[in-house]
């Protein structure tokens, strides 16, 4: 009875479940037995390479195209291209901006949340929320060409998100879009979040998934390699933090010291630079410059980095997410 | 919705200026191109105007009573052949000196025609003269075979020229060839409504364009969104043609005929088959946009070739020789339609062309919509 009870829980809070999907092109496989879960209320990214598969597994959960295997439900529904009920819920940023280049900016986000939301008075609403959301008021009438590549960026979230989904999906969002820009979609998307919509988020550019969501998974050759929060992602991996030390002079035999400390993996120095990487421990830094005061080496600047997706993902494919 | 999607679409297509030009000032600017460069032919070759002559009053003249009475005849009526007059051999040379008359007649055997140059009016006047002579001798040959009985009547039909100068049309309309230049056009802005057609099914395909994908994404009937979409279009399109008409016909003079509730059904079959017809290739051509549109452009030039657009001769050249691809030919269907609503008094060729073109629009759009449903997406 209780294992029951949970099970419905789990099924009414679970808004993505997607398993052992598969999509071939000819002799490509695309997605290899793919397998998402996203929960209600979550900002969850999919990372990965380009050519990796998260458009493609995007369109699928859309079912913008048709796949080979697997099933995909969409809050606890089949998802088929005539549920109309469930593509009601959800709202969609493409990568590429899809919007009338023959309309203004208020015709655009009126159009396609015409397309979900039938009242006028609602619509008007709806469209006027969604452009100061975006902070476009002052472009109302401009057509997408007048608009700048960062501006067009917004009206095309705007077009997306105008009729309230609970669900948005963003595929690469911020691809080719000033900084500024950027960190206002990047807002945007935190606050979408806060007022209840669930967000899945794709994208290459890793510190946008660190800054962001809550769960991520990795995704390479259409399947995904890892998934957790960024803690659990990169507690996977053997490498820790990685330290940085200018120093004038460093004897050999203080090398070889350093390289002795406890849970240090590796120590070069090199153009006065001295680089240690540590497997994991605490203290790490404390006890490195501790060492160098005890045998009176000075020093300049100290870095210490903490491990990257990009060192997570190295290590479980051995490229580069950047590759 | 239908209403939503419908408006929505209307306002893309009325702001789309590059395909508006090409839909409705390009065949404004060609018409008026027709109407100068064809004027002038029409005015050269077919239009019929009394050519200003001279007969040289001699003795032969004053002898023959029956070529008198000819080109008395010839010079009478509402449309005469010619406007006469009779002088002396030397009045008649300063009057085509100065240019007044395109030539002289000196009668006697054998019969002159004095001109100063050659043309049309000359040719005209040459031709009139030896069918004269022609009938002068066998007036002569009869008078002789009958011993001076000439048949009572006979010289008052010889000299009868009334079917000379004028046609009758049975029809009551006069044949023009120069109209069927006017009629290709207007087919050729039907076929021209493609482009909104390949524009609509284009845009319902998630892999052709971001817009197919946002669309195919609305909780909304595909179905209903093309219908919506090719509504539009047809009622932009169909008055585009109402407005290239009206200039036709109200600027230019081109004659269409007094059948207006037939003309505007022909433009609203055009309008639809010219929708469908971009439909079509946008569905069976799988690649990008740039080449639908090129093989539409092709397509649409060659339709309107073969309907006899650029050279009028084309059209009856294919009606003749391949009465099949006349038929299967929808430019050359629209402007048999307009000509047929223009010149027959029966609706019998039009109702035909309507039908053909009616069942083609209906095949057309049957099989876009089995290949766009058909059609998986690759990558988006």
């Amino acid at each position: 009875m209780i294992k029951s009870e949970n099970k419905t829980r789990e099924e009414h809070t679970m808004v993505i479940k997607v398993e052992n999907l598969v999509k071939r092109y000819g002799d490509l496989l695309a997605l290899d037995h793919f397998r998402l879960e996203v929960e209600q209320g979550e900002i969850f990214g999919l990372l990965g390479p380009n050519g990796s598969g998260k458009t493609t597994a995007i369109n699928c959960i859309l079912s913008l195209l048709k796949y080979d295997k697997g099933t995909v439900e969409l809050f606890g529904k089949p998802m088929r291209p005539d549920a109309y009920d469930l593509k009601r819920k959800i709202g969609v940023v493409m990568q590429n901006v899809a919007v009338f280049e023959e309309m203004t900016v208020q015709e655009n986000v009126d159009y396609f949340c015409g397309l979900y939301v039938t009242d006028k008075a609602s619509r008007r609403q709806l469209v006027d929320e969604a452009i100061r959301f975006v902070g476009l008021e002052e472009f109302r009438k401009f057509r997408p060409k007048k608009l700048s590549g960062g501006l067009l960026r917004r009206l095309n979230i705007a077009c997306g998100i105008a009729h309230k989904p609970k669900l948005i999906i963003m595929d690469e969002p911020t691809v080719a879009v000033d900084p500024q820009s950027r960190n206002s979609i990047l807002e945007g998307i935190l606050e979408l979040n806060r007022q209840g919509a669930t967000v899945v988020y794709t994208s290459h550019y890793m510190e946008e998934i660190e800054q962001l969501c809550t769960r991520i998974a990795i995704m390479d050759r259409g399947k995904t390699v890892a998934s957790g929060t960024k803690e659990q992602l990169k507690a996977m991996i053997r490498g820790g933090e990685s330290v940085t030390v200018e120093l004038y002079l460093l004897p050999k035999d203080q090398l070889a010291q350093i390289r002795s400390l406890p849970h240090v993996a590796a120590a070069d120095y090199q153009d006065n630079k001295l680089t240690v990487r540590y497997t994991g421990g605490k203290h790490n830094l404390i006890r490195l410059l501790d060492y160098l005061k005890s045998q009176e080496l000075s020093f300049g600047k100290v870095y210490s980095e903490l491990p990257t997706l990009n060192d997570v993902f190295l290590e479980i494919t051995g490229k580069q997410l950047r590759d | 919705m239908f209403s939503h999607l419908f408006t929505g679409r209307l306002k893309c297509l009325l702001r789309n200026k590059t395909v508006l030009f090409w839909t409705l000032l390009f065949p404004m600017l060609l018409s008026t191109l027709f109407f100068f460069a064809l004027g002038s032919i029409t005015e050269k070759t077919e239009s019929f105007s009394t050519i200003p002559v001279s007969v040289v009053e001699n003795d032969a003249y004053r002898q023959n009573q029956w070529v008198q009475e000819v080109l008395k005849q010839v010079s009478q009526g509402d449309d005469p052949l010619l406007a006469l007059s009779v002088n002396t051999q030397e009045e008649a040379q300063n009057l085509l000196r100065e240019g007044r008359i395109d030539g002289y007649l000196v009668p006697g055997d054998p019969f002159e025609l004095v001109v100063k140059q050659s043309g049309i009016n000359q040719s005209i006047l040459k031709a009139f003269i030896d069918e004269l002579m022609q009938t002068q001798k066998t007036v002569e040959r009869i008078v002789t075979a009958t011993h001076g009985a000439v048949p009572s009547g006979l010289l008052d039909s010889l000299a009868d020229r009334e079917s000379y100068v004028k046609e009758i049309s049975p029809t009551g309309k006069n044949p023009d060839t120069i109209l069927n230049y006017f009629y290709a056009l207007i087919a050729m802005t039907c076929l021209y409504s493609s482009f909104w057609g390949l524009e609509i099914i284009t845009g319902i395909q998630g892999n052709l364009s971001s817009l197919g994908a946002r669309r195919g994404l609305a909780p909304t009937h595909k179905l209903k969104g093309v219908l919506a979409d090719f509504c539009a279009a047809v009622v932009v399109q169909f008055v585009i043609l109402c407005i290239v008409i009206a200039y036709m016909d109200f600027v230019l003079g081109v004659n269409f005929g007094d059948k207006i509730g037939f003309m505007l059904i022909t433009c609203l079959v055009g309008s639809v088959m010219g929708v469908s017809l971009g439909g079509f290739i946008s569905a069976i051509i799988k690649k990008g946009e740039g080449v639908k549109v090129a093989v539409l452009i092709m397509v649409s030039m060659l339709l309107s070739f073969l309907s006899g657009l650029m050279m009028a001769e084309i059209k009856d050249l294919v009606a003749t020789n391949m009465p099949l691809l006349a038929y299967l030919n929808p430019a050359n269907l629209i402007a048999d339609s307009f000509y047929s609503l223009y010149f027959y008094d029966t609706l019998t060729r039009f109702g035909l062309n309507t039908a053909i073109l009616c069942g083609m629009t209906m095949a057309l759009c049957v099989a876009t919509y089995f290949l766009v449903r058909r059609q998986k997406y690759a990558s988006v």
